[in-house]
C-alpha cells in the first residue's frame, strides 16, 4: 500500500517537475515575448520551408 | 533592370516562375504573385490607382537616399555573432496588419543569407538570424525598404533591459510557484481526508515531509521578492505589505517545520497559498502597465538615430541625432520620422502627427512650419532647421515621463500598506503578550506561534490583491486601462472631474448647422462647396461632403485643387475659380465677406469666379452621451467643472447643454494645470478628463488623470486611466466600478480583522485546536476570494 502511493507520488512529482522543466525552456527561448502572434500564425498554413525550397532561395 | 522584370503592384523582380500575368482594362500587366494581382485588382476597382502614380513609388532616387542611412559600418554595432550564424534586431515602422508581418517574414525567409525572421506582433521587433558572407546588414534593411517598411536597428537600453529581465524573472518565480503549490495541494488534501479519516502516522510523516519539500523553494524561491521587500521595510522601520506576507508565510513555514518533527498538523498549503496568489496578482498588474506605455515605447524607439546633415558648401553628412544641435540644416526624406524638433526651411510635405495630435489625417506643412519629433514625413524632402537639441525634442521629454510613470511604485496597496503598519506591531505584540503570560508552561513558546500562524494575514494579504486584479480585470473587458490598483483607491475618493472640451465632451468632427446663401439656394451653395472641398481630407471638408451626401447632392469629384494651409481650398471649374475657406482667405483674393458669424461655429466662405456665394457653418457637435453622462456624474454628487481654450460664449453654450457646473474658457494648458492645482490645494480630489497634447499637463497634475481613445500619445502616458473607445459612459463605469471595489476592499479587510479578532484571543488563550484554525484559515481566504469575483457581475449601464 504504501509502497505503491510512494510510487505514484513520485511519478506525479517527475511528471511536473518535466512540465515544470519544459515551462523554464520556454520561457527562456522567449514563447511567452509574443502572446499576440500565434493567433494570426495558426491561421498560415504554409509549407515548412525544406532545404531544397531553400537552394531555390531568391537572390538580392 | 527594365519595368518589364518589375511586379506593378509591389516593383520587386518577378522570378519567371511566379510570373502572373493578367489583362486589365486592355493593358498586359505583370505581377510576381497572385495575391500582387489581387491586390492590383482591389486597389483599381476602389477606384484607387492613382497610387500607381504616387512619387514615393515612382522615384529610385528616394530609395537611394533612404538606404544610404543604413550603411553596414553603422549597423554592424548592432549585430551579434552567435555561433556560425549573426543576429540583428530591427524594428520596423509601417506594420498595420497580420498580413504586413506574414509578408515581412516570408519575404526575408526566402532571400539568400538568411536563416530565419521572425517578427513580434506585439513590439513590431524582427530578430533575424543571417550568414553575413552571403548577406549584409544593409541589404537586409534595403529588402524591407523595397517592400514599403522602414526599418530601424535596434538595441535595448539599459532600463528596458532590466525591466524585461524583472518580468522574465517574475514569470519564472510565479510558474514555479503554481507548479509546486498544485503537487502541495495533493498532499495537503491526503492529509485533511487523513486527519477526519485517520491516517496511519507513517504515510502522515511521509505526506509532511514531501509537502515541506515542495513548500520550501516556493517560500524562498518565489516568495523572495517579499522576504527582501519585509528585510528592507524592517531596516526602514516602516511595516509594510510585504512584511506582512513574509511575516505570514514564514511563520506558517516554520511552525510547520516544527509540527513535521513534533508530529503535530502542518500548514504548508497556507504559507505556499499566500505567495502564489500575491505573484499572480502582480503578473496581471505589471502586463496592464505595459500594456499602457506600449504605444509611446514605440514611437520613442521609431525616433530615428541618425540624420543628414546639410553643410554650407551643399555636401551632406549622416551624423548621430546626438550631435544636433539648434541652428543645424538637416535632411528629412519622405517616409522618415523626424529626428528632433525643427522648422521647415524649403519643401512642403503631409505630416502624419497621430502620434502627438491624435489627428488620424495627415496636415499639410510647408516651409516656416515647425514640425516635432517622432511625426512621420510623409510626401515630400524637406530642409529642416533643428530647434531643438535631441536632447530636448519633444520625443526626449516624453520619454522622461515614461521613465517616471514606470517608476512608480508598484501599486498594489496604499489601504493595506497603511493597515500593515497598524497590525504587525499589534500582532507582535499579541504574541509576545501570549509567550510572557503563559511563561513557565511547556506550551508557551507553541502558543505564541500559533497566533503567528492563526494571526496569518491570508485573508488580509488577499483583501486587496484579489479585488484589484478581479476589478481591474472587469475593466479591461469593458475597454477601460486602469494604470494601477493605486488608481482604483484615488478614483473612489474623487469628489470633482473636469472636462475638456474639444474632442472629450465633442466628437471633434464638425457637422453643417447652418448656410448663409448670398444668391441662390442652400444646396447650390453646399453642391459648389462639396465640388471644391472633394479633394480634402480636412475636418470641416469631411463636415461639408457629409451634409452633400447626407442631402443626396450630386457633385463632381474633383482632382487637382490646390489648398493653401490653415486658409482654404481653391480649385479651376468651368465657371471660373472656385475658392473655399476663411474670410481671410477670401479677402486675399478680394472678395469682400458680409459679417454672419454664428457663435460656436466656424464658417466656411465660397466665392465662384470672384463673385461671394455665401457661407456654411460648422459646429462640433457635443457626443450622444455626453448629456447623460454628466447628469448621472451630478446626481452621484459629483462637482463638473469644463476647462477649455475656445472662447467663452462657445464654453458656455456647451456648459449649459450639459448642465455643467462651472467652466473657464480661454485657458492655456499651463492654465489648465493651474486651474487643477488650485483645486487640490483647497483640498479636493480632482480628475482631469481630456485628449490632447494641451491637457497632458492638466492630466498629470490631476488626482486622477483620464484620457480617451484617440488621445495623442502623450495624453494617453500622462493619463491613469485610459478608455479604449470614445465614450464617456466608460467613464461613468469606470467610476462605478471603482466605488464598487473600493467597497469588496473595505469588506475583505472587515472580514479579516473580524476573523483575527476572534482567533486571537482564542489561540492566545490555548483554546484553539490548530486544524480548526487551518480550516478557519482557509475559509477566510476563500470568503475575501469569493467577494471580491462579485466585482466581475458588475453590469456596465448604457447610457
Amino acid at each position: 500500500m504504501l509502497k505503491s502511493i510512494l510510487l505514484l507520488i513520485f511519478l506525479s512529482f517527475c511528471i511536473g517537475t518535466g512540465v515544470w522543466l519544459f515551462f523554464l525552456y520556454s520561457v527562456k527561448r522567449g514563447e511567452f515575448d509574443d502572446i499576440e502572434g500565434p493567433k494570426y500564425r495558426m491561421l498560415d498554413d504554409d509549407e515548412e520551408m525544406t532545404d531544397s525550397s531553400k537552394s531555390e532561395k531568391r537572390d538580392l | 533592370m527594365s519595368n518589364d522584370d518589375l511586379c506593378i503592384h509591389c516593383s520587386l523582380p518577378i522570378s519567371p516562375v511566379d510570373l502572373v500575368t493578367d489583362e486589365i482594362d486592355g493593358k498586359q500587366l505583370r505581377f510576381c504573385c497572385h495575391g500582387c494581382r489581387s491586390a492590383y485588382q482591389i486597389i483599381c476597382g476602389a477606384g484607387l490607382n492613382r497610387f500607381y502614380q504616387r512619387e514615393d513609388r515612382q522615384s529610385d532616387s528616394l530609395k537611394e537616399t533612404r538606404s544610404a542611412q543604413f550603411d553596414d559600418e553603422y549597423l554592424q554595432r548592432y549585430v551579434r555573432k552567435r555561433d556560425e550564424r549573426s543576429e540583428i534586431h530591427l524594428l520596423v515602422d509601417g506594420i498595420r496588419c497580420a498580413s504586413c508581418i506574414w509578408l515581412i517574414e516570408h519575404i526575408l525567409q526566402q532571400s539568400r543569407g538568411i536563416e530565419s525572421a521572425r517578427v513580434n506582433f506585439a513590439t513590431h521587433r524582427v530578430l533575424i538570424f543571417f550568414d553575413d558572407e552571403q548577406i549584409s546588414p544593409a541589404e537586409i534593411c534595403l529588402q524591407l525598404i523595397n517592400i514599403g517598411y522602414l526599418p530601424r536597428p535596434f538595441s535595448l537600453d539599459e532600463l528596458q533591459r532590466s525591466a524585461e529581465k524583472e518580468r522574465t524573472e517574475l514569470l519564472f518565480r510565479f510558474g514555479t510557484a503554481a507548479f509546486l503549490s498544485m503537487q502541495l495541494m495533493g498532499f495537503s488534501l491526503a492529509l485533511y481526508a487523513g486527519y477526519f479519516q485517520g491516517i496511519d502516522p507513517t504515510s502522515r510523516t511521509l505526506l509532511q515531509f514531501f509537502a515541506a519539500i515542495v513548500t520550501t523553494p516556493v517560500v524562498f524561491y518565489s516568495g523572495y521578492p517579499f522576504l527582501r521587500g519585509a528585510w528592507f521595510s524592517l531596516r526602514n522601520r516602516t511595516p509594510n505589505m510585504d512584511l506582512l506576507i513574509a511575516l505570514g508565510s514564514l511563520s506558517a513555514y516554520f511552525f510547520s517545520i516544527y509540527a513535521l518533527f513534533t508530529h503535530g498538523e502542518v500548514y504548508f498549503d497556507t504559507a505556499a497559498m499566500i505567495i502564489t496568489l500575491i505573484l499572480a496578482g502582480r503578473l496581471f498588474e505589471s502586463g496592464a502597465r505595459r500594456k499602457a506605455s506600449a504605444g509611446v515605447d514605440k514611437l520613442l524607439q521609431l525616433t530615428p538615430a541618425r540624420a543628414i546633415r546639410l553643410h554650407d558648401d551643399g555636401s551632406m553628412t549622416t551624423v548621430d541625432c546626438s550631435q544636433l544641435s539648434p541652428g543645424d540644416r538637416i535632411k528629412v526624406e519622405a517616409g522618415e520620422r523626424f529626428p528632433t524638433d525643427g522648422r521647415i526651411v524649403s519643401g512642403a510635405t503631409e505630416v502624419d502627427e497621430a502620434a502627438v495630435t491624435g489627428e488620424p489625417l495627415p496636415v499639410l506643412r510647408e516651409a516656416g512650419c515647425n514640425i516635432t519629433s517622432g511625426t512621420l514625413n510623409l510626401t515630400g524632402s524637406l530642409e529642416v532647421m533643428v530647434t531643438a537639441a535631441a536632447a530636448d525634442s519633444f520625443v526626449a521629454r516624453v520619454a522622461s515621463l515614461v521613465e517616471q510613470a514606470q517608476a512608480r511604485k508598484a501599486p498594489i496597496q496604499g489601504l493595506a500598506d497603511r493597515i500593515a503598519t497598524l497590525f504587525i506591531p499589534f500582532v507582535i505584540l499579541v504574541a509576545l503578550a501570549t509567550f510572557i503570560i503563559w511563561y513557565g508552561h511547556p506550551e508557551a513558546l507553541m502558543h505564541a506561534i500559533t497566533v503567528l500562524v492563526v494571526a496569518c494575514p491570508c485573508a488580509l494579504g488577499l483583501a486587496t490583491p484579489t479585488a484589484v486584479m478581479v476589478a481591474t480585470g472587469r475593466a479591461a473587458e469593458t475597454g477601460i486601462l486602469f494604470r494601477g490598483g493605486d488608481i482604483l483607491e484615488s478614483c473612489a475618493g474623487l469628489s470633482r472631474i473636469a472636462f475638456d472640451k474639444t474632442g472629450t465632451l465633442t466628437g471633434g468632427k464638425p457637422q453643417v448647422v447652418s448656410m448663409t446663401p448670398q444668391t441662390g439656394t442652400e444646396n447650390q451653395l453646399l453642391q459648389l462647396a462639396a465640388t471644391a472641398e472633394s479633394g480634402s481630407k480636412h475636418p470641416l471638408a469631411r463636415g461639408i461632403i457629409e451634409e452633400a451626401l447626407k442631402r443626396n447632392l450630386h457633385y463632381p469629384r474633383t482632382t487637382g485643387s490646390k489648398t493653401v494651409p490653415g486658409r482654404g481650398i481653391e480649385l479651376k471649374t468651368a465657371n471660373g475659380l472656385l475658392l473655399a475657406g476663411s474670410r481671410r482667405f477670401l479677402a486675399d483674393h478680394d472678395i469682400e465677406t458680409p459679417r454672419t458669424e454664428v457663435v460656436g461655429a466656424s464658417a466656411v466662405h465660397i466665392a465662384l469666379n470672384g463673385n461671394y456665394r455665401g457661407a456654411i457653418n460648422l459646429k462640433d457637435q457635443v457626443r450622444d452621451e455626453a448629456a447623460a453622462v454628466i447628469s448621472k456624474l451630478n446626481k452621484e454628487g459629483f462637482s463638473t467643472l469644463l476647462l477649455t481654450g475656445d472662447q467663452p460664449s462657445t464654453a458656455r453654450q456647451v456648459a449649459d447643454l450639459l448642465t455643467i457646473e462651472n467652466w473657464q474658457a480661454e485657458l492655456t494648458p499651463a492654465d489648465k494645470a493651474q486651474v487643477i492645482e488650485d483645486e487640490l490645494k483647497k483640498g479636493k480630489r480632482i480628475m482631469m478628463v481630456g485628449d490632447g497634447i494641451n491637457d497632458a499637463p492638466a492630466l498629470t497634475a490631476a488626482t486622477v488623470g483620464c484620457a480617451l481613445a484617440g488621445s495623442t500619445d502623450i495624453a494617453v502616458e500622462s493619463a491613469d486611466i485610459i478608455l479604449a473607445r470614445p465614450d464617456l459612459g466608460k467613464l461613468y463605469f469606470a467610476l462605478k466600478l471603482s466605488r464598487r471595489s473600493l467597497r469588496v476592499i473595505r469588506q475583505n479587510l472587515l472580514w479579516a480583522f473580524t476573523y483575527n479578532l476572534v482567533a486571537i484571543p482564542l489561540a492566545a488563550s490555548g483554546k484553539l485546536l490548530p486544524v480548526y484554525g487551518a480550516a478557519a484559515m482557509a475559509i477566510s481566504s476563500i470568503c475575501v476570494v469569493a467577494n471580491s469575483l462579485r466585482l466581475r457581475n458588475l453590469e456596465e449601464e448604457s447610457c
